[in-house]
Formats: structure tokens, sequence, C-alpha cells
């Protein structure tokens, strides 16, 4: 800490240079923790996804195809019942509420099965109750509820591009979700109200049901997906995690741009650092060599040089985080509340930030310092600069 | 003189400049005793600064052997080398080479970070080091702020705030003008006669080396008869 004033004073020797670097740090450190939040908001459910046993049957040809009902039949007969338990029909509605910019995820859903089935949402005992009394009843995240300023009781429409009806719906109660918050943006409602608004076409989007264990998995696809190969409509069976991933699939091979793009971000910050503390250093030979002739050790000209590369890095990863932080985590701003009703810097993206400026830092000064502790001292005093 | 500061002893310096050797120094002997001020004086080029660099132990000699307080230069490593000079050795440059973003507090200071002094006691031998350089007026001033004597008498407070025990000055006046010049050799005339420092200074200026209590001639890299 002696030696901290020295650090600082000669980080900010040239200003003007020192704040351009910062600023661009900042920025590419922003860059990086908004791409990585992108992503990490994107792999949520994927993560969420993998603690549970629960396989979602779909169709081969992709989840816009219905299934037919008499599948369910089937499902619910002995031979996947020994391994599969809780099933439930869910169709994507789609729908929005008031304008197509209020957009969410909103279900058709078997009701009676639902709370067992997907038991990390937790639905009051008087909710349930009142949801299986009313048809047009609707269960509602209380996240969800919070921004659109829903109240229990209360009516809502939907509407959608998927479905040629406008669903009347009483919003019964509230659920939360306590380890994924990210799900209480979410409205459920009764399958068999939706397929009477649309005249007992029996559409089935989706069957989900829970496995007895995480080994029944293989063989209730083995058992399902056998059975409807040679039919008209052949299904798929997977995992909740597979299922999940598929929606990032959809979006092409994004994981590899993202990371492209983060390792540019960062090599970026490294050159930009390494430039500045390179030029500093350079301006500094005489100073450096009177340094050392004042009884300064080789490994102490490594750690000065070394620490203000730190110190710029630090400081450009510091000034976005702190920003990023109130923004999305204190205001909980989102980019885009439609792909993204949260947008929370996740620990493990600071611990990134924090580790990336480290790297960066440490990375940039490494040369040009090891080059200022090498030089003769002689050398250094008779260079002009 | 057993007891010598700085003995040097059949010391030569050849440098590399590419393919080509260039002989600096040839078969020097030097003593110094304690307390006493030398004045080496020569032509440009007759390797004056590169003894000086040799005593003050930045740079090894090619051949023979240099003794400062009692220890030989050659066996160190460079990270001895270097704890040996933060002890033993204050140097003056002729430039003053105070680090400009510093103030002249700071830049007495720097010598002390690397002791295990506390800030006070640090606070203490900067503000006496000031003192003797009649410059405790101007400790929160930046080198930008301080006229060329000024300076000067800063970087002596550095080289004489960790009471080293040999002063080596490379043309200390050479950047000054003269009021400034008569300021310093005055200064260090009192740190040789009443604080009992040895000096050696490397000097153009007859002036200066009067200061001195020998003057030592160098010529083409040898010494010479005055």
């Amino acid at each position: 800490m002696k030696f901290l004033r020295l650090i600082v004073r000669n980080a900010l020797r040239n200003k003007l240079r020192t704040g351009l670097t910062v600023g661009g740090t900042a920025f590419l450190m922003f860059v990086l923790l908004f791409i990585r939040t992108a992503l990490t908001e994107m792999e949520a459910w994927e993560g969420e996804a993998a603690k549970h046993d629960r396989i979602a049957i779909q169709h081969s040809s992709g989840l816009a195809n219905p299934l037919p009902i008499e599948l369910e039949n089937f499902l619910r007969g002995d031979e996947v019942s020994k391994h599969g338990y809780q099933l439930q029909k869910m169709n994507w509605f789609g729908g929005w509420w008031q304008d197509p910019r209020n957009w969410f995820a909103n279900l058709a859903v078997d009701h009676p099965i639902h709370r067992e089935l997907w038991n990390e949402q937790k639905i009051p005992d008087d909710v349930q109750a009142r949801w299986a009394e009313v048809k047009s009843g609707a269960i509602v995240g209380k996240a969800l509820a919070d921004k659109f300023g829903w109240k229990v009781n209360q009516k809502i429409s939907l509407l959608s591009n998927l479905y040629p009806c406008v669903p009347e719906l009483d919003i019964v109660g509230l659920f939360t979700v306590p380890s994924d918050i990210r799900q209480e943006q979410q409205l459920y409602f009764r399958w068999d109200y939706l397929d009477e608004l649309m005249g007992g076409r029996k559409i089935v989007g989706t069957y989900w049901m829970n496995a007895r264990s995480s080994a029944d998995i293989p063989k209730l696809k083995e058992i399902i997906d056998g059975h409807t190969k040679n039919s008209s409509d052949p299904t798929e069976t997977v995992t909740e995690k597979e299922f999940a991933a598929q929606f990032m699939a959809m979006m092409g091979n994004i994981k590899f741009f993202v990371y492209f793009i983060v390792v540019g971000v960062l090599a970026i910050m490294t050159l930009m650092t390494a430039n500045t503390v390179a030029m500093s250093a350079r301006e500094r030979v005489t100073e450096i060599a009177v340094l050392r002739t004042l009884g300064f050790t080789k490994g102490r000209i490594l750690y000065l040089v070394m620490a203000e590369g730190l110190l710029l890095s630090l400081v450009g990863m510091v000034i976005p985080l702190g920003g990023a932080l109130l923004l999305f985590n204190v205001w909980k701003l989102s980019p885009n509340p439609q792909w993204f009703p949260f947008f929370f810097i996740a620990p493990g993206t600071i611990a990134l930030a924090v580790g990336a400026a480290l790297a960066s830092g440490l990375l940039a000064a490494v040369v040009p310092a090891t080059m200022s502790a090498r030089r003769k001292i002689v050398d250094g005093l008779r260079q002009v600069v | 003189m057993s007891d010598a500061v700085v003995r040097i002893q059949g010391v030569a310096k050849v440098y590399q400049r590419d393919s080509q050797a260039v002989p600096v120094l040839e078969n020097i002997d030097l003593e110094v005793a304690p307390g006493e001020s030398v004045a080496m004086m020569g032509p440009s080029g007759s390797g004056k600064t590169t003894l000086l660099n040799l005593i003050a132990g930045i740079d090894r000699p090619t051949r023979g052997s240099v003794e400062v307080a009692g220890r030989a230069l050659a066996g160190m490593s460079e990270r001895e080398l270097a704890k040996f000079r933060a002890r033993h050795i204050g140097f003056i440059f002729q430039l003053y080479n105070l680090i400009p973003v510093l103030t002249a507090f700071e830049n007495v200071e720097l010598p002390l970070l690397l002791t295990s002094l506390s800030k006070a006691d640090r606070r203490k031998h900067v503000m006496t080091a000031l003192d003797v350089v009649g410059l405790t007026d101007r400790v929160a001033h930046y080198p930008r702020q301080l006229s060329g004597g000024q300076e000067q008498r800063v970087a002596i407070a550095r080289a004489i705030v960790t009471d080293p025990t040999i002063l080596l000055a490379d043309e200390p006046t050479g950047d000054l003008d003269k009021r400034s010049e008569e300021e310093v050799l005055i200064l260090l005339k009192r740190l040789n006669r009443e604080f009992k420092k040895a000096i050696v200074m490397v000097t153009h200026d007859p002036k200066a080396a009067a200061m001195a209590s020998r003057t030592v001639h160098l010529e083409k890299g040898e010494l010479v008869p005055a």
C-alpha cells in the first residue's frame, strides 16, 4: 500500500490517454457483461430443467404440429405408467395482453395435475381449489402479476396469432417459484377451457409427464416413440432439459458466436491496456532507472508496472459493473422485456468480469513490466525520452 | 587506508558495441577515505561517469574489484546490490531526475518506502532532510513548480534521507545557473564537513572541484597525475 500513491499518480500521468483507455475498457466490459447476462438468461431454463425428471412428448416434425388426443389413452396405459406418471396436456397459446408488446408465456394445461407435476411452483391450496371451480380461471406468476399490475379476481383477455379465439380469463390466484423467479413470468389457464373455445377440436401441443426416476427416461422414450413410430403422428420424447435446449438451438449456434465475441472483447481490452501501459513505461525509462538506482529491485519495478496495468483494468471493470448492477439488478431494467423479463447480472457473471479484468490487466502489463525491470540501469539513465 | 569507504583495484571496463570492444576504463586504482570528498575531472568520454556507476553498483567492471563500505560488489546478486544501494549509496544526478508526479516531500520519501520505517518516522526523516537543504517550505511543491537549484536540493535531500555511507554526484552543478551552483556546492561542502559524508563527485567545473578535499583526473580511461 506504500506504493499505491506512486502507482495511481503514474496511471494518471497522462489523463487523456488513461481516460480513453479506461473508457474504452469500461465500454467493452459493459458489452461483455451484457452478452454474458443475455446468454445466462437464455440458458437459465436449461439449467433449471436439468434438476427434474420431467419429459415432454412432442411431434417429431416440431412443436408447430399438434399431437392426437388418442395418444393420451396410450400414455395413461399400464406400459407407460410403469415408468411415468402425472400426465399433462399443454398447449403454448403464445398470446399477449392488450398490446403485442405485452407478450409473455401463457399456456393452456390440464389443471388437476399441474401443481404436482410442476412442484417447484408454489400454488396455495385455496388457489388450486378455485382453479378447479372456475373453468376460465388462470393462475399467474407473482412477478408477472406485479409487472402488469394484475390483481386476483381481475378479468383479462388474451390475443394470439396461433389460436382463433380470445380467452376471457379470471385470475384465480398467484403462484411463486422461490427456486427461480424467472418462472414467475408465466400464466396458466385450463386446457379444457381452450378446447371449449376451439369448438372441442382436442388440439394437444405437447404431453408432459414425470418419469418415476431418471433411469426410467430412456425406457419411456423407447416405449412412446416406438409406439408412434409408424403412425401419421410420430413423436419425439425428450427430457425437459432437451426441450429447453431446442429453443437455444433455434437461434443457431448462438453460443459459439457469443463466446467468440466475448473472447474478442477480452482480447481488445487487453491490447488497449497493454498499449497504454507500454507507452507509459516507455516514457518512464529514465525514471525507472532512477528508482533502481535508489534501491528498487527488479521485482519491485515489475510489481509497480503490473499494478498500474491492473489498476487501469480494474477501474475499467468497476465502472460498468457498478452501472450494470444499478440498471439491471437494482432498478430491474431489461433491454427487452419480452425476451428477457429478468435481466440479472448473476454472481457468476460478476466473477467472470472480475476475473477477466484481473487477467486482462496482468496480461497487458506483463511484457512492458518485464522489459522495464530487465533494462540495465545505465542504459535507462542514458536514455533520452 | 584499511577503512576506506571505496576501494577500487585494477578495474577495467570494456563496452561491447556490436562487434566492437570499446575500452572505457583501464587499470584503475582508487581509494576514498571516510569523510573524504573526491572530485573526478576529465574530458568527456574519459570514463568518469562509468567509474561513478561502478562505485554505485549500477554497473559491473569487466576486470578488477570494487569495494564499497567494506563490501565487495562483484559477488552480489542484483537483488543484493539493490539493497546495498538503498542502504549505502546516495546518488545525485546532473538533471536531478525527480519523479514529476510526486511532490518534493514524496520524492524525498521514495528511498524510505523501501525500509520498514513507520509513516511517522518516514515523515520525520524527510522533514529533517528537507531542513538540511533548506526546503521545508516547498514540501508540497511538484518538481515543475521548483527552480533548477531547488530541484537539485530536493534531489540531494533524497540522496541523504537514508543517511547513506557515501554520496555519489554526477555533475551535480552541470545544469544550474551560477547562483544555484553556489548554493548546491555550499550544501555539498556542508554535508562533507559538518555531516562527515564521503563524497565522490564527477565534475567539469573547477569551482566544484575546489570544494573537494582531493581531485583525481581521468583521461582516456586512466587515472593520470594532475
